[in-house]
């Protein structure tokens, strides 16, 4: 009797997995009706803090992807532009940066139609 | 009988990533085939050349898409090696535990894409749904399914905290049932071994010959396996078998990877185990004094050769990569001579290329 | 349609997954048709567009035969067992003519493949099938169908030869473990390669027509005699049965692998037609 069954295991060992999938809850999500869960630790949107922020270009200097530009004029007037589509979502310029200031959301980046979506203006300073 | 040739060309459905082989056929056997790679050449080695040794980092995690981590890991134990700074405890262990999670991964892939050549579809969903399981936890501890980005010269970036282990725990006891129904599959499935036995056929002085490395090697008999034979990182603090068969055909390296994965899944439980305190990173300072550095690891295809050469600047002067799938590819158009033209999607399938490795 | 739509969400369920919904086959033949339609230089256009409809036409004429046989007894002729066989046979001849006029590398040698296993399992339908005509004693459905009302439904002194007739079947429709001649990740599609927009349709619409009147036959053969025909619970049960033997068909999809085409005729050859000529020896003198 043993051999027989070994027998069947060999022809046919995928049927108990078939029967169980048959019964259990599938496995995949209907994406657009129902989302999904994100951790936290996702490296999404870029964004900033903007009281820690000094411009100091640490995170320009170290971006793979040239996705942050610095224009500065003085100590206290620049402004720090992120270009989202160039950038590649890597997390280089969150740890790059000392003094706690630009970091990474969860969340999804939208699309958008045109290309001036994409060019975001992360600290607009003004001083002397 | 006439001769005919038909081209597995660039885009093909068996294929994952463009390359190029043309087959001569007689009837139904194969006779010749003539390989053709560059297609996905990036240039990445120029391109090192004009980005900082941080930069680098980034470039290098995109060689591959599987084996992302392990490419970044070997580059930064150069840079460090280079440097000569000493990585904490704790960072090398999180390193490690990323590494066999990828190689699970890569793993349970290539078991999905070899059941689709042969036909089972089955199989194939399986073992992608255990593989989501893989994917959702390195998402929870790195941030990003398949390009981690973890890595940093010195450490790594995020700590592992509490809830996150408890996570891997779970995941980790249901990865390891399903994986030995896997292996019950395998090795109980008349279907699937009148598929794969008997065909690739690599002999212990071919492997030798054309220095093939990685579960190819190890499923004709050729013992060679990176993390016992020159422990980086730590890995001569774990135990854990190195398998390895002497069949030499498309099964034999089937049953070689299934056992690697579970081999895995024990190594990242002794990981959470071990795990020791400390920091996670230690401060590298930008510029990089003068020197060559070569460091080695085990991807989930084989070995992976670093070479760094710096010249006291920001920039590297040279780097050389090889990865593995380049070896095991110059075997194929012998492990084709011979075989129906049926077979042609099992062996492909088993070799486990990653074309845009071997092109870089 | 919905037959087939029933295949690939009972494939997805095995798999673990949500399927597709149920308007999803209707949907693939509507977008197919508005697609335009290109063929390489050089095939003949007339057989080009002559085969899919011809196959299309055999089909549903063997599906009208059978189905008009379930609903009234004066519809089916003396014979008409042999013609409808004969029918359902065609399109696969047809399949391989197709992939010969449209000449690319992929469509002959596809082609090539289906000829072979297209000579073996049709033999291996026809004499498995043939047990129940013997064991009945006559060559029309009605006939067959009567035969059963009287005594056991003919599954059961004849479960071998049920077996070995959905192998047959299997191997008609070119299904998984069968499916050499449309291996996706070989040979693209085999001979249907070249043909896409209403022609690719038609191919399609074949075979879910010959799916469908298979499944037919089958019940017809082997289970008829329960019930009433006539009446709306019998058409039910019918539907039931025709349901279930999908069924059947998707799990034995599902499990094997797909097998290289000298082994299927080795398979065949070796076992599945000896074991059925044995059987209906054993028919004969029982």
């Amino acid at each position: 009797m043993k051999k027989i069954l070994d027998k069947i295991q060999t022809i046919f060992p995928l049927l108990p997995n078939i029967f169980s999938a048959f019964f259990s809850r599938p496995e995949t999500e209907n994406y657009p009706f129902e989302k999904t869960h994100i951790p936290a630790r996702y490296r999404g949107r870029v964004s900033i803090r903007e009281e820690n922020c000094v411009g100091c270009s640490l995170c320009v200097l170290d971006c793979p992807a040239n996705a942050l530009a610095l224009e500065k004029d003085s100590k206290n007037k620049f402004r720090l532009i992120h270009y989202r589509d160039r950038c590649t979502y890597c997390g280089q310029c969150e740890q790059s940066c000392r003094f706690d200031a630009i970091f990474m959301e969860n969340e999804y980046i939208q699309p958008a139609y045109d290309r001036d979506a994409f060019f975001e203006i992360l600290v607009d300073r003004d001083g002397e | 009988m006439s001769r005919v040739t038909i081209p597995i060309g660039p885009q093909h459905p068996l294929l994952k990533e463009p390359m190029s082989f043309n087959i001569t056929l007689e009837g139904e056997n194969v006779i010749d085939s003539a390989l053709r790679l560059g297609y996905v050449h990036r240039g990445i080695e120029k391109l090192a050349e004009t980005r900082s040794f941080i930069q680098n980092i980034t470039l290098f995690e995109r060689v591959c898409g599987i084996c992302s981590h392990i490419h970044t890991t070997t580059y930064c134990q150069a840079v460090e090696g280079l440097l000569e700074l000493e990585v904490p405890r704790r960072a090398v262990y999180i390193r490690m535990l990323l590494c066999e999670l990828e190689r699970i991964h890569s793993h349970l892939l290539w078991m999905g894409v070899l059941a689709k050549n042969i036909g089972l579809n089955t199989v194939f969903m399986y073992s992608w749904r255990d593989r989501e399981i893989v994917l959702d936890l390195m998402e929870e501890i790195s941030g990003g399914r398949v390009s981690h980005a973890i890595n940093t010269i010195g450490g790594v970036r995020k700590d592992l905290k509490e809830g996150q282990v408890q996570k891997l725990s779970e995941g980790l006891s249901v990865l390891s049932e399903r994986v030995d129904e896997l292996l019950r599959i395998v090795d109980n499935d008349r279907s699937f071994k009148a598929r794969t036995q008997g065909i690739g056929f690599l002999s212990e002085e071919d492997v030798r010959r054309y220095c093939v490395v990685g579960p190819v090697a190890r499923a004709s008999g050729v013992d060679v396996d990176l993390r016992k034979n020159v422990p980086y990182a730590c890995y001569d603090e774990l135990s854990f078998k190195v398998v390895s068969m002497t069949e030499g055909d498309v099964w034999a390296r089937s049953m070689v990877r299934i056992h690697e994965t579970s081999e895995a899944i024990r190594l990242c439980e002794q990981i959470i185990e071990k795990l020791p305190e400390g920091e996670i990173a230690a401060t590298a300072k930008r510029k990089v004094p003068a020197g060559e550095f070569i460091s080695r690891s085990e991807a989930p295809r084989g070995e992976v050769v670093y070479f760094v050469k710096s010249d006291g600047s920001q920039t590297p002067a040279r780097v050389k990569v090889r990865t593995p799938t380049l070896t095991a590819l110059i075997t194929l158009p012998r492990q084709l001579s011979g075989l129906q033209m049926a077979d042609v999607s099992a062996v492909v399938a088993g070799v486990d290329l990653c074309i845009a490795c071997a092109d870089r | 349609m919905l037959f087939h739509w029933v295949d690939r969400k009972l494939t997805a369920k095995f798999e673990g997954r949500i399927g597709p919904p149920w308007y999803q086959p209707l949907a693939d033949v509507i977008k197919l048709f508005a697609k335009e339609d290109i063929l390489p230089n050089g095939t003949n256009d007339l057989f080009a567009s002559l085969l899919p409809l011809t196959s299309f036409a055999t089909v549903l004429t063997a599906g009208f035969y059978i189905f008009g046989a379930f609903i009234s007894t004066e519809f089916s002729f003396a014979g008409d067992f042999i013609v409808i066989v004969f029918l359902l046979s065609l399109p696969s001849l047809l399949f391989f003519l197709g992939g010969w006029t449209t000449s690319g590398v992929y469509s002959i040698l596809g082609g090539n493949r289906s000829l072979l296993q297209y000579f073996s399992y049709e033999v291996l339908f026809l004499v498995a099938l043939s047990g129940t005509s013997i064991a009945s004693g006559s060559w029309s459905l009605s006939g067959i169908r009567s035969a059963q009302e009287n005594g056991l439904p003919y599954i059961i002194p004849q479960l071998i030869g049920f077996v070995l007739a959905m192998a047959g079947l299997i191997g008609k429709l070119k299904r998984s473990p069968y499916d050499i001649p449309k291996a996706k990740s070989e040979m693209i599609v085999g001979p249907l390669t070249e043909y896409s927009g209403k022609r690719l349709a038609l191919w399609q619409l074949t075979d879910y027509v010959q799916t469908i009147a298979g499944i037919a036959l089958l019940a017809q053969c082997y289970f008829s005699g329960i019930w009433e025909v006539y009446s709306l619970p019998g058409i039910a049960i019918s539907l039931v049965m025709m349901l279930g033997l999908q069924f059947a068909l998707s799990m034995i999809s599902a499990i094997f692998t797909r097998l290289r085409i000298d082994q299927l005729i080795d398979l065949n050859w070796r076992f599945f037609i000896p074991l059925s000529l044995f059987h209906n020896v054993l028919i004969i003198i029982l």
